[in-house]
């Protein structure tokens, strides 16, 4: 509230909020106890001092700290004041935690009531800790009997009981720990009395499903706290007003209030000594390595960003292979690894006694890391916003220049890299699109509303509409998912065993004990795949890993994890169990969903890029290194233009190829090449094998095809697009794989956690048995036409491959004869691992394969 | 003689392999066929977990045509015919009564498996009769779990077989046979169960069944 604010006013507004809650709510029961809470004190102290307001006091806080509040601080406050929601833009550094969270804080030192006023929710519940520190600290000067506490899954189970019973003023927590607080029994009664929600790094969760799960849960709350104000904080995005209705809902205006303190950022890229003219993924890694090792300095906290956890596996050891002599002073973080080993680094990183960090996106968000001066960007950053991010994780301080290193780990990235650095010159940002009204989540959450003291179907239908991912949602959609949760589906009715949700007394409630303790295992899904802990055999326990990946390894295989290195034994209940390897090491995990296609921004600018290299302009230091590789592509075939697409053909020992290079993303490709195979396969009976990367597509096949005739601009046609995808997608294994994390959300498959298995073993399926069985016996459940929409939406990002056929119909075709892959296709020969997708029977494709071993074993022999 | 069926000799015996995921002995007129699974989808509603119905059926529908194309007078079921207790709810029961009626002059005999063990009695009107841990007959034991057996071939079930075929991106899971040297696996029976990859060892040889028909690789 703003200083000048009379007095009155405000004791009207809290009697009146407090009549409010009396009318409305059974009494809370008393905790047994309340810690850090003498009630009278507060009481006393108000009224000795009520020459300053709470927000002046906050002011003479910033003052003490050497710190000026910003105009756009101030603008956040008195917004707050105003009763407005919103979303504040401004880049990382630049104070945004206390532009959002000063005015709630002000406001609930003068109100001074009990129970939860203020919710703070951090996509990250591993930065939960510093956020608890940061939000503490004004508290000082107020000398109020503030209480701020967090709630992740990381909080011990008395804490939970604690918080279960009473709620503190302040709250920390993430969007799934929210919503398992949204299943308690009292939940109506525990949010009524909050006044704000602040949404932490919003642009992160905007484009997910934990997106439409939070915003789920922030309808939830204004309906139990009617006048709930939220601000969302954001980094820079494209589509800022958008970010913003989803964070408010679609009752609201929000007020954006943006700054611009966009800092500067530094970019040198490392270029290699030679490259190679064929260069594959990882080829250049080793040779960087070591220039890297010489690069870094130990006086110089820096912070080394990779693409993939194997690859931050790989760069660790790499490096502690180098500079044996840094060994306590370097260090690896990622998703997988224990968190109080995470927890480790990140203190030793704080506090400077760790000063290189091999990280992924997993130091990407979170609170300031001080002392780091220096990033390291191992890869193709793949995306602009992405790089700034990263850039800005470097002298995290208002006004101060952020430093990035590329380095390139292979020739082509060096391409990437020069258009990285124009597109940054020009601001190119990505959006993000939010999910449209996935039903999976939706599912979730009227089990967690049932759960949380019932509902009625209708006031619940218009409560979902008010977040915007829902706002479209029909009648039927709601119906439907209901009836998900209630009776099965349509075609369960006939079972009365089913039951999750169900009605009494006019409201939908779940009765079952099981239920209601799967359910609340469940809820933290939608960020992971199932995941095994690994220990080792002697106990001990060093993180995890994804079932899938352990599923492959056999006893006796060896992999390097958290920069050790081990070999498998066995897997049992959740766990696998490792011992340390005597024997070389021959692999790294590999994780699932690691691979990030480049974003559309810099594809473009990749283009633009390429364009000027065939036009002989090679003026940037990255496009001089990389030339012997274009210099090869020129003379083999040519280097692609901005608006010709370049296609070449050519015949191996595989088979006939064709590749093609929209350079547009691994996404839009596997959508473009499905679709050509499909396209292609009508006018010729063929089997198509595809392989896609961020430059382009193949598709090979075993018999010689006629591509010459057939590559014409009707391929390229967005007439029937969605019929043909959709085709496409249900001959390949594309929305099986969507289906997957589908059914996690929606709860057809148990959550894989250590304990959770032995009472449930016998209703595990695998997903995709699941979508098998409902493909054939139900064909029209919804949550298969998600899938399939999803596959578009996101897998294919369709606006992009729809844009794209656009490009590819209108640009003149360049086909080519090559002897050989051309450098930019051997990465796509090298890297061949994708779907495959056949018009032939599957008795002649057995026989084919079987053929084909014979062969080979008869090489072999 | 069926193309669609393989046939082999095991133990100096005729047998066929069928598409419909069975074994037939024809000289006993003996169909053998393992992990039913019965039960499964209404374990999985019972978990609130919202599963269509209708793999029941195939299912079932499948195993008549196996009975009636071979002409079998005995079926033996090898272990795990259901899948948990709960699942076997009073309209389950019924069902597989009628289908029990339909194929009355058939001798059942069930082997039990890990699963069965869930249920000390069976229904009376499945009219099974109940072996613990195997049956032996001419040179075969018809077992559950794929333990050798000195001086006899052992059938079993439980590993639910599947074969990966291909390679270099175009590959195909399917269900197998897996018949080796003394021990041979059937494949899972119901539609509704994943399965393990087999591994090859010297001497074994795989049947995949590439609906329609079975064929070896």
């Amino acid at each position: 509230m703003p200083a000048g604010r009379p007095r009155s006013l405000r004791a009207q507004i809290a009697a009146s909020r407090k009549a409010l809650r009396a009318a409305t709510e059974p009494p809370a029961p008393q905790a047994p106890r309340e810690p850090r809470r003498p009630r009278g004190r507060r009481t006393a102290r108000t009224q000795a001092e009520t020459q300053q307001a709470p927000l002046d006091r906050l002011r003479g806080w910033f003052h003490e700290k050497g710190w000026t509040p910003y105009p756009f601080q101030e603008e956040a406050w008195a917004a707050h004041a105003r009763g407005e929601s919103g979303l504040i833009h401004v880049p990382t550094g630049a104070g945004k935690t206390y532009a959002a969270y000063l005015g709630p804080l002000a406001e609930v030192a003068e109100q001074g009531q009990p129970g939860l006023q203020l919710l703070y929710v951090t996509p990250l519940r591993a930065v939960s800790r510093d956020v608890e520190k940061a939000l503490r600290e004004p508290l000082d000067v107020l000398d109020a009997d503030i209480a701020v506490e967090s709630r992740t899954g990381d909080t011990s189970s008395s804490v939970r009981q604690r918080q279960r019973e009473r709620l503190p003023q302040v709250l920390i927590t993430t969007p799934e720990s929210l919503c398992v607080l949204l299943t308690h029994e009292r939940a109506a009664e525990l949010f009524a009395s909050l006044r704000s929600v602040i949404v932490d790094e919003w642009h992160e969760l905007l484009g997910s499903k934990r997106g439409s799960q939070l915003e789920l849960a922030l309808a939830r709350l204004r309906k139990f706290a009617p006048g709930l104000r939220t601000w969302a904080l954001s980094a820079t995005l494209a589509n800022l007003e958008e970010a913003a209705r989803h964070a408010v809902g679609t009752h609201q205006t929000p007020t954006v209030v943006s700054a611009s303190l966009e800092r500067p950022v530094a970019v040198e890229t490392l270029l290699p000594e030679s490259v190679d003219a064929f260069p594959w993924a990882g080829h250049l890694g080793f040779s960087m390595l070591a220039r890297v090792a010489t690069w870094l300095d130990a006086e110089r906290s820096t912070l080394i960003f990779t693409n993939t956890r194997s690859q931050a596996e790989r760069w660790f050891e790499g490096l502690r292979f180098a500079r044996p002599e840094w060994e306590h002073l370097i260090a690896l973080h990622h998703g997988s690894i224990d968190r109080e080993e995470r927890e480790r680094v990140e203190g030793g990183l704080k506090e400077g006694s760790l000063r290189i960090v091999v990280c992924t996106s997993s130091l990407d968000l979170g609170v300031d890391f001080g002392p780091v001066e220096r990033v390291v960007q191992v890869g193709s950053p793949k995306g602009i916003g992405r790089t700034m991010q990263r850039a800005g994780r470097s002298a995290h301080r208002p006004g101060a220049t952020c430093h990035i290193l590329f380095v390139p780990t292979h020739a082509l990235e060096l391409v990437e890299m020069a258009a990285a650095k124009d597109a940054l010159l020009r601001r190119e940002v990505e959006a993000r699109a939010p999910p449209r009204k996935p039903l999976d989540v939706l599912a979730q959450h009227l089990v967690t509303c049932a759960l949380g003291g019932g509902f009625t179907p209708d006031a619940l239908r218009d409560e979902v509409r008010t977040a915007a991912a829902f706002s479209s949602l029909t009648d039927e959609e709601f119906a439907w998912t209901l009836s998900l949760v209630r009776e099965g589906s349509p075609t369960l009715r006939a079972y009365p065993e089913f039951r999750r949700v169900v009605e009494h007394e006019g409201r939908c409630v779940v009765a079952d004990a099981r239920v209601a303790r799967m359910h609340r295992l469940n809820i933290g899904t939608i960020t992971s795949d199932a995941v095994v802990q690994l220990r080792y055999w002697s106990g001990g326990r060093l993180g995890s890993v994804e079932e899938s990946y352990v599923s492959r390894l056999k006893p006796g295989d060896t992999f390097i994890f958290a920069g050790k290195k081990l070999e498998f034994s066995r897997i049992q209940d959740m766990t696998a169990y490792v011992r340390p390897a005597k024997t070389k090491v021959t692999q790294t995990p590999r994780w699932g969903g690691s691979r990030l296609p480049l974003s559309s921004s810099l594809a473009a600018a990749v283009r633009r890029t390429l364009d000027a290299a065939r036009q002989g302009d090679v003026t940037s230091d990255e496009l001089a290194a990389a030339w012997p590789v274009l210099d090869a592509q020129a003379r083999l075939s040519r280097i692609p233009a901005a608006d010709i697409l370049l296609a070449e053909t050519c015949q191996t020992r595989d088979g006939h190829h064709l590749f093609l290079y929209p350079f547009e993303g691994r996404l839009v490709h596997e959508g473009l090449a499905a679709l050509l195979a499909l396209r292609l396969t009508r006018l010729r009976k063929a089997t198509f094998t595809l392989s896609v990367n961020d430059y382009g597509l193949e598709l090979l096949t075993p018999a010689p095809f006629p591509f010459d005739a057939v590559l014409q601009p009707s391929l390229f046609t967005r007439e029937r697009l969605e019929a043909d995808v959709l085709e496409s997608v249900n001959v390949g294994e594309l929305s099986k794989r969507q289906f997957r994390d589908i059914a996690r959300i929606a709860g057809l498959v148990l959550p894989g956690l250590p304990g959770a298995r032995k009472s449930s073993r016998q209703v595990q399926a695998s997903a995709s048995l699941l979508h098998d069985v409902f493909l054939k016996y139900d064909p029209d459940n919804l949550l298969l036409v998600q899938a399939r929409r999803e596959v578009l939406e996101q897998q294919f990002e369709e606006g992009r491959l729809e844009r794209t056929l656009e490009r590819l119909q209108a640009a003149p075709l360049e086909l080519l004869h090559v002897r050989r892959p051309t450098p930019l296709g051997f990465p796509l020969v090298v890297e061949r691992i994708s779907a495959s997708l056949s018009s032939e029977s599957l008795l002649e494709r057995v026989e084919r394969m079987k053929e084909r071993w014979t062969r080979e074993d008869a090489r072999s022999a | 003689m069926d193309s669609r069926r393989c046939q082999v000799r095991v133990a100096d015996t005729a047998l066929e392999l069928l598409p419909e995921r069975a074994l037939y002995w024809p000289e006993t007129e003996t169909l053998a066929v393992a992990d039913l699974h019965w039960g499964k989808t209404e374990s999985f509603q019972q978990h609130g977990i919202p599963l269509p119905t209708g793999v029941l059926e195939d299912d079932l529908a499948r195993l008549s045509a196996a009975l009636t194309s071979t002409g079998a007078r005995r079926l033996l079921l090898l272990g795990d015919l259901i899948h948990s207790r709960e699942g076997i709810t009073p309209a389950l029961v019924e069902r597989l009564a009628r289908w029990r009626e339909a194929h009355a002059h058939v001798a059942c005999v069930l082997v039990r498996g890990n699963h069965d063990r869930h249920l000390k009695t069976l229904p009376e009107s499945w009219r099974l009769e109940v072996r613990e841990t195997h049956a032996d007959e001419g040179p075969f034991r018809f077992a559950h779990h794929p333990e050798p057996a000195p001086g006899r071939y052992v059938w079993a079930g439980h590993l639910h077989p599947m074969v990966r075929l291909g390679g270099r991106g175009d590959t195909l899971r399917l269900p197998c046979f897996h018949v080796g040297p003394g021990v041979g696996v059937l494949p899972a029976f119901s539609a509704f169960t994943g399965g393990a990859n087999v591994s090859r060892r010297a001497g074994d040889r795989i049947f995949a069944i590439a609906s329609p028909a079975v064929v070896e690789v």
